[in-house]
């Protein structure tokens, strides 16, 4: 048997932090979606986790990935901060690695100010042939 | 009267009960991040709006987190138990295409579930009677070839014990 991890059924989770007052903790709202029995329609519902967070990097707001401790560190706190998914107010878009808020990015995505010359060349002339190949259809 | 909403029908056992994507068991959570506006989210809303109860229902254990408007692309990311992220771009794809993609990639196979089935199957054996939570049937008057239940057809004579009683005396 591997290293029985988790004394707790959630091994890894996925949470808001809504507050960091307690020194090294971090309190986490995990919602969960749950079937209503008779509307047979799935709702949010929320529970609160505290995690160790020995360097207290969270800020109220942060999406944070959470792992299940071995054992319990105290009465309370059975997980530790694995990461930080997204940073409140420096969104980083993982598909692109570039920041963003909201639905468009904070910086400009085009580089067209650092090509050289072999490369505009290159694609002007790329250009050319799509132009023709459109003309021929 | 008809069923209240948009599509009602999602709302239905039989309709949830149909979602074919059923994930290996080191899959803990799925994140899934759209925009409410936009056309390159559009197969992700359909996804959110459609797919996901089914995916939901199927896998009661799974945490499934949606995030609105917080990238201008779309994706999907799934934390396993080993550690690993998984991130699945879903940017222009079509919902049936997205539930396509992560059954290949993250589903159970259909052996596998085959597989447990039988397992499943094993343990109870079909021939056996008694209360209905771990048998087929609850008396030996509902297996075929035997004597019927008294009670919807009474027994012949000679099987009563008030008959037999009688004869014994005689």
């Amino acid at each position: 048997m591997s290293v029985p991890r988790g004394a707790v059924h959630a091994k890894w989770i996925v949470g808001k932090v809504i507050g960091t007052k307690m020194q090294k903790t971090a309190k986490v709202r995990v919602s969960r979606l749950v079937l209503d029995p008779y509307l047979l329609k799935f709702f949010n519902k929320r529970k609160t986790y505290f995690a160790h967070d020995p360097l207290q990097q969270c800020v109220v707001g942060d999406i944070v990935l959470l792992k299940a401790l071995p054992e319990r560190r105290s009465k309370h706190v059975k997980h530790e901060l694995a990461e930080i998914v997204f940073k409140v107010g420096n969104v980083i878009d993982p598909i692109t690695g570039k920041p963003c808020a909201g639905t468009r990015f904070l910086e400009n995505l085009s580089d067209s100010e650092n090509l050289t010359e072999a490369d505009t060349t290159y694609l002007s002339e790329k250009l050319q042939e799509l132009k023709v190949c459109s003309t021929e259809k | 009267m008809p069923m209240k909403g948009r599509f009602p029908i999602r709302r239905t056992l039989q309709y949830l009960s149909q979602g074919d994507v059923i994930f290996k068991s080191s899959v803990k959570v799925m994140t899934v991040n759209y925009n409410t506006a936009g056309e390159p989210s559009e197969g992700a809303r359909k996804f959110v709006f459609f797919n996901v109860p089914q995916i939901q229902y199927k896998n009661p254990w799974v945490q499934i987190m949606l995030f609105k408007n917080m990238t201008p692309s779309p994706f999907l990311r799934f934390y396993l138990d080993t550690g690993e992220q998984v991130l699945v771009d879903v940017e222009d794809k079509n919902n049936k295409e997205i539930t396509e993609h992560i059954k290949k990639i993250l589903g159970k196979s259909k052996e596998t579930l085959e597989k447990e089935e039988r397992e499943k199957k094993k343990l109870s054996h079909p021939a056996t009677f008694g209360p209905k939570k771990y048998h087929l049937r609850e008396c030996m008057c509902e297996i075929e070839g035997q004597v019927p239940c008294p009670a919807v057809v009474p027994l012949p004579k000679e099987m009563r014990g008030k008959y037999k009683t009688m004869k014994k005396e005689a």
